[in-house]
């Protein structure tokens, strides 16, 4: 794939700024660039708004002239230090994509081992790598924006590069799921007598796990203003163990400043 | 007969023109406007002028002084903006904007000639007709100079109804004065200007000091009749109009000839959202004009 | 007012004929909870034994069907450097709501009062409001139902035809001729004297059942008085802020406008989702200022819209005391316990 030159697009007479992006991956799944490559309908649309140089999952052709670096993933080798600290170089505004790259997500669970050469032999048995303690990208180089999600969602990142070239602001939910969820009319999951991170957890993912009867695990980090405290609480109340809970909240990192 | 009950399509009523307040369709309804002159004022800040299009509509377009209008970009934003210009001039208004959001960006790259949309005029107003033969001081801290040019307007054109007239204007530096060239055409009009600002520089002449202090000087000294006909409009920061108000109330300037306009978030403009709520009073329906009496009265307001 | 009785059977007949013609809504169960309770929800019915008009409480208030979540004001055709506006209300069909209770109908005549009385009447609710035909019907107070501290046990108006189960028959109190039309389909009698005794012995045998209580004596002014009181504080730091109270409350009506363009550039859009003055960006303008950053303001400024404003303007509550917002708060923070602490009862 390759986005051609197209003619300079404007909106409502305002000529829009069209970034040159780029795509990077480090220790992950790379779930989130598929995301973006997922929705065909406005695949078109979305990439006529940016000029990608740099795209694994989707192109051939490499570039270090960039603007945006849109960076998925978790830090965990000596070697993605510098790498990640080349793009930050070169890129204007870095963009940690996905919960990996905000918090370290999943792969952030491994920290909590004293004993990483015995993690190393359970996880990679005979064929072991070079891996340390997870990061998440701000810990190892400023990060201008962030995007949460396990994965992240297709229609936001749209929203966000729209928002760019267009010259809005990016305002990402600081409410909790609660509020989507309730617009869904699911039925709370406390009610089913299951534990969920809806109500302290930034919203943005239109409560995709408890449309589907699973409670939240908090991919998107702290809402603004989350009452983690009371939350704990209240899960105790409601029967739930210590281990319940700290599972939740350690999953993918993202409580780990508020908590 | 079949139990089927019938469509009521309330699109089908017929508008009520005379009554845009209880018409259904005046609720989303925009105004076609043209930005019709773009004036940079500072930095931040610019004047738009902006004409209703249909000549019909801009005969209709009516406003009294310290009013507001939700000015829209489709796709972009709406948001209220005071108004800044003469009421006698009708379909067009002259709105300051500052760049502080979505709106106001999008507003700053667009030029002359663009199309917007405009609903309203909304909101309660100065009571310039119960002023008629009395004094008025006309008192703004920075951007509160904005929505204050209206009734100055409105003073100007009707110079004979009032006394005396003072505007007492206070910024931060002689760099932050906003309308410069209209200083010596509102002196020329016998409006008093006493103007201030906090901090100096090399080339400024004026005063310097707080905005109370400009009050101070002209409250000093005169009998009960003036201060029981004198009538305030106050425009400025929540912290600004209370110490201008509290000055005033120690001289006996009765709290309902006091009056300020709030600024709060709105998202409609018409009572219906509940973002622009102060206490539990609706700033875009019971204001954002108020006197002084009634903000005392509301919760959260200062 | 004019009451007739029928034999019970003949509801479904009145059901089949109007469904036959018309959509429903009417109470359903959509699952049950882990104590094996039902959970119930409004949805579109056609068959009446889907119907559970012995429902309790639904979680979640009819309000979708009048005030969605979310709904386009207008949309925008974008060329060539100009816009062209286009304003839908939404509402293309009447709707029969099918078994409302009292709380629910009083919550539809607060919503008028503002929404369609006042000044700048919403047309995107009277398009929906003006093709609801309701059905009303009796209820069993819970043990969270406060409606009658509210004076909204009881409904007035705003419905079409109210039942009540007298146990082998259904008395109805029908205001409208469409209901009383509607009516002429089954097989209805005069009321006797012995069905208005049965009537009110019904109806008495249910005031019994209330429990709970909201002291609203001179609350408007308590509220004002005990603006600055510490229980605010403590309630705002029991509450999650995550907007379920506004969320399930029938009458909370505030919202929020974002406008956004289309990936295309082609056309954008204004679009209004109800909001809750409980989240933390409610009140905030932009530049950043936010005029009530703690939780327990947003939460106090919910009780002052609901018991003081609402009040001062229409001389009645915004609250029909349904009890929602209780039940579904994690945090146990319920209009009861809330409005006694402020009375100056201790918070549990």
């Amino acid at each position: 794939m390759k986005t051609k030159e197209p003619e300079a697009k404007t909106y409502l007479g305002v000529p829009l700024y069209r970034p040159k992006v780029a795509f990077f991956e480090f220790s992950s799944c790379e779930g989130c660039q598929l995301q973006l490559v997922n929705n065909e309908s406005t695949l078109l649309d979305f990439l006529s708004l940016v000029e990608v140089v740099n795209f694994r999952e989707a192109m051939t052709e490499k570039s270090d002239d960039y603007t945006i670096a849109f960076v998925e993933g978790s830090i965990t080798r000596g070697d993605e230090v510098e790498r990640l600290k080349k793009i930050r170089k070169n890129a204007k505004i870095l963009v940690a994509m996905g919960s990996c790259a905000c918090f370290g997500g999943v792969n952030q669970l491994k920290n909590r081992f004293k004993n990483f050469d015995w993690v190393k032999k359970q996880v990679y048995g005979k064929h072991p790598i070079d891996s340390g303690l997870v990061r998440a990208v701000e810990d190892v180089v400023p990060v201008d924006l962030r995007i949460y999600g396990c994965p992240i969602k297709k229609e936001e990142v749209e929203k966000i590069v729209l928002h760019v070239a267009l010259g809005k602001s990016i305002d990402i939910p600081k409410h909790p799921v609660c509020m989507e969820c309730k617009a869904n009319e699911n039925i709370c999951l406390f009610d089913l007598g299951e534990p969920c991170l809806g109500p302290i957890t930034r919203a943005g993912c239109d409560s995709w796990c408890p449309n589907n009867r699973a409670g939240c695990w908090g991919c998107r980090g702290p809402a603004e203003d989350a009452n983690v405290e009371y939350m704990k609480k209240i899960m105790k109340e409601k029967g739930f163990s210590e281990q319940t809970i700290m599972e939740r909240l350690d999953c993918f990192g993202g409580f780990k400043k508020v908590k | 007969m079949k139990p089927k009950l019938k469509f009521t399509d309330v699109t089908t009523q017929p508008p009520d023109t005379q009554r845009r307040k209880n018409d259904l369709s005046s609720f989303e309804y925009t105004h076609r406007a043209e930005i019709t002159s773009v004036y940079p004022l500072t930095d931040m800040e610019t004047i738009y002028r902006i004409q209703v299009i249909d000549p019909e509509e801009r005969r209709r377009f009516k406003f009294v002084p310290g009013q507001f209008v939700m000015l829209e970009m489709p796709g972009i934003g709406e948001a209220p903006f005071s108004i800044s210009s003469s009421p006698s001039i009708h379909g067009e208004v002259e709105l300051c904007i500052r760049k502080a959001g979505n709106l106001t960006n999008f507003l700053s790259k667009v030029g002359r000639g663009s199309h917007v949309g405009i609903r309203g005029p909304f909101g309660t107003g100065f009571p310039m007709e119960e002023m008629r033969g009395q004094n008025i001081l006309l008192i703004a801290g920075g951007l509160g100079l904005v929505p204050l040019r209206s009734p100055i307007a409105y003073v100007q054109e009707n110079r004979s109804h009032f006394k005396e007239v003072n505007i007492i204007y206070g910024t931060k530096s002689p760099a932050h004065l906003l309308f410069q060239y209209q200083y010596d055409v509102w002196s020329k009009d016998d409006i008093n200007l006493n103007i201030i600002v906090e901090k100096t520089d090399p080339a400024w002449k004026g005063s310097v000091g707080l905005i109370t202090e400009s009050l101070l000087k002209i409250l000093t000294g005169r009998d009960s009749e003036f201060y029981h006909n004198t009538y305030a409009i106050v425009c400025g920061p929540p912290v600004m109009f209370k110490f201008v108000c509290n000055m005033l109330n120690k001289f006996h300037v009765p709290m309902q000839k006091m009056f300020v306009s709030l600024e709060r978030r709105m998202h409609c403009g018409m009572g219906k959202c509940c973002r622009c709520n102060v206490g539990s009073t609706y700033t875009c329906l019971k204001g954002p004009v108020f006197d002084y009496w009634t903000v005392m009265n509301l919760k959260e307001a200062i | 007012m004019i009451f007739r009785i029928f034999e019970k059977k003949e509801l479904r007949s009145l059901f089949e004929i109007l469904a036959a013609h018309n959509k429903i809504v009417g109470p359903v169960e959509i699952g049950r909870d882990k104590d094996k309770n039902p959970v119930y929800a409004f949805a579109e019915v056609s068959d009446f034994n889907s119907i559970k008009l012995n429902y309790t409480t639904t979680k979640l208030p009819a309000k979708r069907y009048f005030l969605p979540f979310q709904e386009d004001l207008s949309t925008f055709r974008i060329e060539a450097g100009n816009w062209q506006k286009t304003i839908d209300y939404n509402a293309k069909e009447p709707l029969i709501f099918f078994g409302l209770h009292a709380c629910d109908i009083n919550a539809l005549n607060k919503l008028d009062k503002v929404l369609l009385h006042s000044v700048y009447p919403t047309p995107y609710y009277a398009a929906k409001r003006k093709n609801m035909f309701i059905i009303g019907i009796d209820c069993v107070p819970q043990s969270f139902c406060f409606c009658r501290s509210m004076g909204s046990d009881t409904a007035l108006h705003g419905f079409d035809m109210f039942i009540t189960d007298l146990g082998a028959k259904y008395f109805v109190e029908i205001l409208t001729d469409t209901a009383y039309n509607f009516l002429k389909n089954i097989k209805t009698e005069e009321p006797k004297e012995k069905d208005h005794v049965l009537y009110m012995k019904t109806a008495a045998e249910r005031n019994k059942k209330f429990t709970a209580q909201v002291e609203t004596t001179d609350l408007a002014k308590i509220l004002d008085m005990e603006f600055q009181a510490d229980v605010w504080k403590q309630w705002g730091d029991k509450c999650l802020a995550c907007g379920t109270c506004s969320n399930v409350c029938p009458t909370c009506y505030c919202y929020g406008v974002e406008e956004t363009v289309n990936i295309d550039l082609k056309g954008a859009r204004k679009t209004k989702s109800l909001y809750s003055c409980n989240l933390i960006d409610f009140a905030e303008v932009a530049g950043g200022h936010n005029f009530r950053p703690e939780r327990h303001t947003r939460l106090k400024y919910r009780y002052y819209h609901k018991h003081r404003g609402f009040v001062e303007a229409f001389e009645e509550s915004l609250c029909v005391g349904c009890g929602r917002c209780g039940q579904s708060c994690l945090a146990g923070i319920n209009v009861p316990e809330v409005i006694a602490s402020v009375r100056g009862g201790k918070i549990k």
